[in-house]
């Protein structure tokens, strides 16, 4: 097994591959954040990663950069051994689209359909239309776990979606 | 007179109410006569928001809350989190609270692991193993009332070390408990690899291989009865697990009962650690002093829960209050794979194949 050393080296190979798009910042001893400029380049670098058999997808975490910053970040950790790789892809909070991991990752696909719910990014790629973790009749347009989310619209009772299976 | 044949195909809803499982989530089984051919899963029932009520509460707050994550694994998700805490305040809590954290993990593993026995034992009904497994726990759940005060959500852990302390009487208690706990498992373990009954509803049943296994991005005992050695008291050791090395428990076969010799396996080997960290038990102080507000910065913390790796990621604005907390629990990695593994077997062999990954819904909606 190769040390954390030996992993964040490799990874920092990788990503040097593409070091146009992107930045790579060490903020612990056992981490490193790939920072994407374009969200396009994702796909190509997790194949990257999984070419170089470099660790698995541990969790994809959303971000709300807040209203102010109009912007959404989605973080990818890749953990190989005590090391975690992290790919940081920034969104616009509008016009939210990230291609799907779950071709590559078949795993990816739970933590993609709840962010989609939680932060309403689009999935491009991603075959489940049904939510996984949201009710039936959860309003269309509201994502729960954006900073300006407001309670008070689930009180309003309109625009619910209908039961589809 | 040619007719064209087209088989009847039935969908099988079970949940999130049902007689058969006991806790709520939904699945769909398409099934072709008894052999299932297409099964989805819904979850959310369970569902408490709890990751959104965390950027409202402070730090301390906090640690009650996602011990609330789950009511089996809850001194786990405090530990993830104390942890990730005190990394992000760049402090460390002293040897002897980190052993005492690793020492309640490992009871908590213990505890947990009996009930899993039991709940699967129900499914493929064997309802004597149930019973016996289920009084054994108790043996279990008195010690952690008599060390912590609470039979589950041990409150245990708080920012910079642990609340309670062992003393010699009590470390005496949990000496004698593990003696007829150890005995108990061993039996148990002759029950789960020898039990011809037994074996015909676990040997050959649910098989995962390792690729799939890592395909699937299963993980804990469910990945390790399939050949991965993935854990991460190993791989990335935390708290006193750097003093007390595990030995990981792996199966090849991938099977359901591999699934039960290699948790049976697991309960022996956290009677081992626990035995050790007893006997070595660090002297010093339980806590350091933590600030109330905490550096901005981010960090991943990672434990190995007893349903397998648990990983929050943290981040702080610099105030008391945390800007997210994201908690990706084992149940959600290994749900993926009861909805592949169900395919192709008989719709009574898939209520045991959901038990063989230790499903927790609670941990899974948070």
């Amino acid at each position: 097994m190769s040390t954390t050393e030996e992993t964040l080296t490799l990874a920092r190979e990788i990503a040097g591959a593409w070091d146009w798009a992107t930045e790579v910042v060490q903020p612990e001893e056992n981490r490193l954040d790939v920072y994407l400029k374009n969200p396009d380049d994702l796909v190509a670098i997790v194949t990257g990663l999984r070419v170089k058999r470099l660790g698995y997808l541990a969790a994809i975490t959303g971000l709300d950069l807040g209203t102010e910053a109009g912007e959404l970040e989605v973080l990818y950790h890749f953990c190989a051994g005590a090391a975690v790789i992290t790919l940081r892809v920034r969104l616009n909070r509008q016009e939210t689209a990230v291609a799907s991991l779950s071709e590559l990752i078949p795993s990816a696909e739970p933590y993609e359909r709840e962010l989609r719910e939680m932060y309403g990014v689009t999935i491009n790629g991603l075959v489940a239309p049904d939510y996984l973790y949201l009710p039936d009749d959860w309003p269309t347009g509201v994502y729960p776990m954006r900073r300006d989310f407001d309670p008070q619209s689930l009180l309003a009772g309109n625009g619910a979606r209908t039961v589809t299976e | 007179m040619q007719i064209d044949q087209q088989r009847e195909r039935f969908t099988i809803p079970i949940g999130p109410q049902h007689p058969a499982l006991k806790e709520p989530g939904h699945f769909r089984f398409t099934v072709d006569g008894e052999i299932v051919i297409d099964a989805k899963v819904r979850l959310g029932y369970a569902h408490r928001g709890l990751e959104k009520l965390a950027e409202k509460q402070n730090w301390v707050q906090n640690i009650y809350l996602f011990e609330r994550v789950c009511g089996i694994c809850s001194h786990i998700h405090s530990t993830a989190y104390c942890l990730g805490v005190e990394r992000l305040a760049g402090v460390a809590a002293p040897p002897r609270a980190q052993a005492i954290r690793t020492l309640v993990g490992e009871l908590e593993r213990i505890h947990s692991h009996l009930l899993w026995l039991g709940v699967s034992a129900h499914e493929a009904g064997f309802d004597t193993l149930f019973m016996f497994s289920w009084r054994d726990r108790e043996t279990i759940m008195d010690l952690l009332e008599a060390f912590t005060g609470n039979r589950v959500n041990y409150s245990l852990n708080v920012l910079g070390g642990v609340k309670v302390d062992m003393t010699d009487e009590l470390a005496k208690t949990v000496l004698a408990g593990l003696d007829f706990l150890e005995e108990r498992t061993h039996h148990y373990l002759e029950v789960v690899s020898k039990d011809t009954s037994f074996l015909q509803r676990t040997r050959g049943v649910g098989v995962m291989t390792r690729h799939q296994a890592e395909v699937l991005g299963v993980v804990g005992p469910t990945a390790r009865a399939s050949g991965v050695t993935r854990d991460i008291r190993h791989e990335a050791p935390y708290a006193a697990y750097v003093d007390f090395p595990v030995r990981v428990v792996v199966d090849d076969r991938g099977d359901l009962e591999a699934r039960f010799v290699v948790r049976m396996k697991e309960l022996l080997e956290s009677y081992r650690l626990v035995r050790e960290i007893l006997a070595n038990l660090p002297d010093g102080d339980l806590t350091v002093r933590m600030p109330r507000r905490i550096k901005a910065g981010e960090t991943v913390s990672r434990v190995e829960a007893p349903r397998g790796e648990l990983l929050y990621f943290l981040k702080s604005n610099g105030t008391d209050t945390p800007e997210r907390v994201h908690a990706r629990t084992p149940t959600i990695c290994n749900m993926a794979s009861v909805v592949r593994l169900a395919v192709g077997h008989q719709l009574a062999d898939v209520p045991l194949i959901l038990a063989g990954i230790d499903p927790c819904f609670s941990c899974n909606d948070r």
